[in-house]
């Protein structure tokens, strides 16, 4: 058993706060689409694990590694080109009223081009681990030591986090989507195309994922399954925090965090990834609507 | 009233003659085909066997469980590890697979399923995962990703044969039960809570005890056939507990048929058999599979069980539009 004393205990607190501000950015992908359109996109996975694909061409074939930051928009963009085209094609049929059940249909529909975003990467790219190298040295985060890679990610996902924060309260479109999370119809009646918000906000959905997937990519590497972590902490950052809740977000994934860390030194390393699931059943178990959420109104 | 009679009879000897003529081609099967295809079967009924039960939860009920192959997973540890570790007979380390796997879905049921159902689909995906985990993690028991070897049922020369009937009375078992399940008056509440569970509620339906009894049930089912699975195969891995395997039940499901008794059966056949014919092309496969779901989803909801039908329909029609003509 290490010793403890309060460098470490700090030292643990901020790597928890570091890596739980980053799952997060997964985690407001995730919810920013529940919010407009009531479906879970379950591919969200894939759509991180192609961000860091994309990001690893464009980084060591045409830009060059000190462009990374490049890279990292440039990724965003090619993800959320393809989100839309995904949702023009999958998600919006559901709402022109051939599907019966939604939930199911976009479950089932999501799960499936999981499996065919996964499979497309073996063929495409081999069952390989790429790892592109790392965007900045070593450094300083208050007391804690941290890769140049996690700080980077440290740093983008706050600045993006903050950008989607001021484009949701200040530009026109943000409010439009404010709009449709409290009630689509409500907006249709105002004269905004709702099928062209819904198809917007699975692009800008899927960029979050594929920035964290770009971000991360020299710290967690990248494989046609490199996304399954990422997915189960956004999903879990969800119901902690109340489906659908963008201060639930930040709450949950910064408490995730901590936990994992915290239980990470005092109780067993091999088990992190577990206490973050132990974390929500008790959360279920006396909150079930997480922490933030209001409760649902059904018509 | 005498040709309702006559078809509603005539209706039901079909049925009957089907059904039978399924079950002997099934049971002579093994003697037509090599070894090799023989086990491919075995391995397709296990696939029916948990495609048929997760329909009675995801499919009939509405509530889309996707810890299913964790379930089996569970099932076949807790059998293998009862076995290896304590020396218990297989048969007792079957029967406490189904009680430890029944009693886990009645456990996370029980904090879920009051909760909306997209609340469910999540909390059982991170339960699954969080079973891989714990199974790499714990590998001082489990053998972790090495591997654990499992006591075999069967040995000898017949053994093949002999795991070829044991999952097909498993499969055939499982089918009767969910067919029965849902000619009872609780799969008319089980459908019923599908198509709008306040609605449900409403009517005076208790929709979580239901729905978690559903849940024990299906979960029950997926811990024996998993069991059965760890006592053939010889070997457990966490890979069980993979994400794929239990896209593959869904792929399974979808493709079939979801909401229909022979839907799962039929899918899980096709699917097995097809991944195995096509064994060079690796990961195409999969992708065709993700492909059909989609458009299946898309385009047409019932499955290769629903094409079925339609065609029967419209042979009998066109049948009895030509009598009508004669």
């Amino acid at each position: 058993m290490v010793k403890i004393d309060s460098t470490l205990i700090s030292q643990y607190i901020i790597s928890g706060i570091v890596i739980g501000l980053i799952y997060s950015l997964m985690a407001m992908g995730i919810t920013f689409i529940y919010g407009i359109m009531r479906i879970i996109n379950w591919s969200m996975g894939e759509f991180y694990m192609i961000g860091g694909y994309l990001q690893y061409i464009i980084i060591t074939q045409v830009l060059g590694v000190e462009n990374w930051y490049v890279g990292v928009v440039l990724s965003m963009v090619g993800v959320f080109l393809l989100g839309m085209v995904v949702q023009g094609l999958l998600i919006r049929p559901m709402f022109e009223g051939s599907v019966e059940k939604r939930t199911e249909y976009a479950t089932i529909v999501t799960i499936s081009l999981g499996v065919l975003f996964t499979n497309a990467a073996v063929i495409g790219a081999g069952p390989f681990i790429y790892s592109p190298p790392g965007y900045y040295h070593g450094t300083h985060i208050l007391t804690l030591p941290v890769s140049g890679t996690r700080f980077v990610a440290f740093i983008g996902t706050i600045a993006l986090l903050s950008l989607f924060y001021l484009f949701l309260k200040k530009t026109w479109w943000g409010r439009a989507f404010q709009g449709a999370a409290q009630n689509r119809v409500g907006i249709q009646t105002a004269g905004i195309d709702v099928f062209r918000l819904d198809q917007v906000a699975f692009g800008i959905g899927v960029a979050l994922a594929a920035a964290a997937g770009a971000l991360l990519a020299p710290e967690f590497y990248i494989h046609p399954r490199c996304g399954s972590i990422a997915t189960m902490k956004g999903f879990e950052i969800i119901v902690i925090g109340g489906l659908g809740s963008v201060p639930g977000v930040l709450c949950a994934g910064l408490l995730l965090g901590l936990i994992e860390s915290l239980g990470a030194v005092f109780l067993n390393p091999s088990f992190r990834d577990v206490y973050g699931f132990l974390f929500l059943l008790a959360i279920l178990a006396i909150r079930p609507t997480g922490l933030f959420e209001e409760r649902e109104r059904v018509a | 009233m005498k040709n309702i009679m006559y078809a509603k009879i005539s209706g039901i000897k079909w049925h009957a003659i089907s059904i039978a003529a399924l079950l002997g081609i099934v049971s002579l099967l093994p003697f037509s085909v090599g070894q090799y295809y023989m086990q491919v079967f075995t391995i397709s009924l296990y696939y029916v066997t948990l495609a048929s039960s997760w329909n009675l939860i995801a499919g009939y009920t509405g509530q889309f469980s996707l810890a299913h192959h964790a379930f089996a997973a569970i099932g076949g540890y807790t059998s293998a590890l009862l076995v290896t570790s304590f020396g218990f007979p297989i048969w007792v380390g079957m029967l406490a697979a189904l009680v430890s796997s029944a009693l886990m879905g009645f456990i996370l049921g029980l904090l879920c399923l009051r909760m909306r159902a997209i609340y469910l689909a999540i909390a059982t995906w991170a339960f699954a995962e969080s079973v891989r985990i714990t199974i790499s993690m714990t590998y001082e028991i489990t053998r972790g990703d090495l591997g654990l070897a499992v006591p075999k049922l069967f040995s000898g020369k017949g053994q093949g044969l002999a795991y070829y009937y044991l999952f097909l009375g498993l499969a055939a078992a499982t089918v009767l039960l969910i067919s029965f399940i849902m000619r009872s008056k609780m799969g008319h509440y089980l459908r019923a809570i599908r198509n709008d569970e306040i609605v449900a509620r409403v009517m005076g339906i208790n929709t979580t005890r239901w729905k978690i009894l559903a849940f024990i049930v299906s979960s029950g089912i997926a811990g024996i056939a998993g069991a059965f699975y760890g006592h053939y195969n010889g070997l457990l891995t966490p890979i069980m507990v993979d994400f794929n395997e239990m896209a593959f039940v869904v792929i399974m499901v979808v493709i079939g048929g979801i909401r229909s008794i022979a839907g799962p059966v039929m899918g899980a056949i096709l699917i097995e058999l097809f991944t195995e014919t096509f064994r060079e092309f690796g990961e195409v496969r999969m992708v065709v599979f993700a492909l059909a779901v989609i458009a299946i989803a898309r385009l047409y909801n019932e499955g290769a069980m629903g094409a079925v039908r339609q065609g029967a329909q419209w042979i009998s029609r066109r049948k009895r539009a030509r009598e009508g003509v004669a």
